[in-house]
């Protein structure tokens, strides 16, 4: 295990490709909580079971990344838990609070091709040991998505209430799932230098990958124009009330070893 | 991912009865006592048997159901449901409705009613052991 930070030997390189990681594990934390939300409540024991394993994934994969970001300089719980909300670098669309089913289901999809393709994107940037670590997560992100496209296909194609509301689910989630490529320095920076694709490449990628999934479900892709924010740190409410449940255990005492 | 051949088949136990397939429904007629001795497994439509293989090779073993409206859902559940502690490369499901069991009375149809240890073949249970368990040594390295 290395403890150096990836590549880079210019450091404006180096402290862009941290800030990219840290996206990359605080959307894997915060969608792994939200997640996690569903267990008990799901709208059967099946789905309920593994879309609580799908959330505890998500929160190892996050950890996997907090490890590496953390690795000489930090400890991985603090950084998952000691940060100020403004201090998160996830995507808003993550951090929103389950509603329906069809919610969750469609913010799944999109998510899940999305982190599909940063994935790739990591695993072909030749930054190890990132870059290992990426091609070794990609093997659950296809369950992942599998699990996604086939409760999204049941209830879009079913009758017509499930079709209006996965319709409407995705119109509220569009502009948000924008907000995935929502571009800071750091991306010119690593786009300049080679290391990962412009935001704009990435979300043409993406965005041909959900039609796919989609329009055969005769969804319609919402027009509207991103929201943005998340990657500067800029939150809803909602991840207020997150945070302070999600880091109430970690406050009672940060000195604890668990 | 292709199934290796084996150049060995398994023993002679492990391989299906022939020639017995019963016809669909609620066969009539038990051997000499005129009842049903078969029927159809009464679940639900939405209820799948989930048949796992841990290792190449392995029979796939019943370890229970899950709910699901069809074979591809019952498979993306049943992958959380039964393989998140398991060693697992291979999965099956089938409706349980479709399910031919003997009832519960025909029981005393598989007691043997005379000492029937001549077929036991104590030494070919040996041999047998033996060759399993090589027959798995050397499958080994590719069932990783």
């Amino acid at each position: 295990m290395s403890g150096t930070p990836p590549a880079a030997t210019d450091p404006r390189v180096g402290a862009a490709f941290r800030e990219w990681l840290l996206r990359t594990a605080d959307d894997e934390l915060i969608i792994g909580h939200r997640h996690s939300e569903w267990t008990g409540f799901g709208p059967d024991i099946e789905s309920d079971v593994a879309l609580s394993s799908i959330a505890q994934e998500e929160i190892g994969h996050a950890r996997a990344f907090y490890t590496q970001l953390a690795a000489g300089v930090d400890d991985a719980d603090r950084l998952a838990f000691a940060r100020a909300p403004a201090e998160y670098r996830h995507a808003t669309l993550v951090e929103r609070e389950n509603d329906g089913w069809e919610w969750s289901i469609v913010r799944l999809v999109l998510y899940e091709r999305y982190e599909a393709e940063r994935l790739r994107l990591l695993s072909a940037s030749a930054q190890e040991p990132v870059a290992g670590l990426a091609r070794t997560l990609l093997r659950e992100e296809r369950y992942h998505a599998l699990f996604a496209d086939a409760w999204l296909t049941r209830l879009a194609r079913g009758r017509e209430e499930g079709h209006r509301r996965v319709q409407a689910a995705l119109e509220a989630a569009w502009p948000e799932a924008l907000g995935f490529f929502e571009a800071t320095d750091a991306d010119a920076t690593l786009a300049a230098a080679g290391i990962v694709d412009s935001p704009a490449a990435q979300r043409r990628r993406w965005e041909a990958a959900v039609r796919q999934v989609l329009e055969p479900c005769g969804l319609v892709i919402p027009s509207a124009s991103p929201k943005e924010g998340g990657r500067r740190g800029q939150h809803t409410p909602e991840f207020d009330r997150l945070h302070d449940q999600m880091t109430e255990v970690y406050r009672s005492d940060p000195e604890a070893r668990w | 991912m292709g199934r290796g051949v084996s150049a060995e088949e398994p023993p002679k136990g492990a391989e299906p009865p022939s020639g017995g397939a019963v016809p669909g429904g609620d066969a009539p007629g038990a051997p000499g006592r005129g009842e049903s001795w078969e029927r159809r497994l009464d679940t639900p439509p939405d209820v799948w048997a989930v048949f796992l293989q841990a290792r190449k090779r392995d029979p796939h073993i019943h370890v229970g159901d899950v709910h699901a409206p069809d074979a591809e859902m019952a498979l993306i559940v049943a992958k959380e449901n039964y393989t998140r502690r398991d060693p697992c490369v291979n999965l099956w499901v089938v409706r349980a409705g479709e399910i031919h069991s003997t009832t519960e009375d025909a029981a005393e149809m598989f007691a043997p009613a005379t000492d029937k240890s001549y077929r036991f073949g104590g030494s070919y249970r040996k041999q047998q052991q033996i060759y399993h368990s090589g027959w798995r040594l050397s499958h080994r390295d590719e069932d990783q």
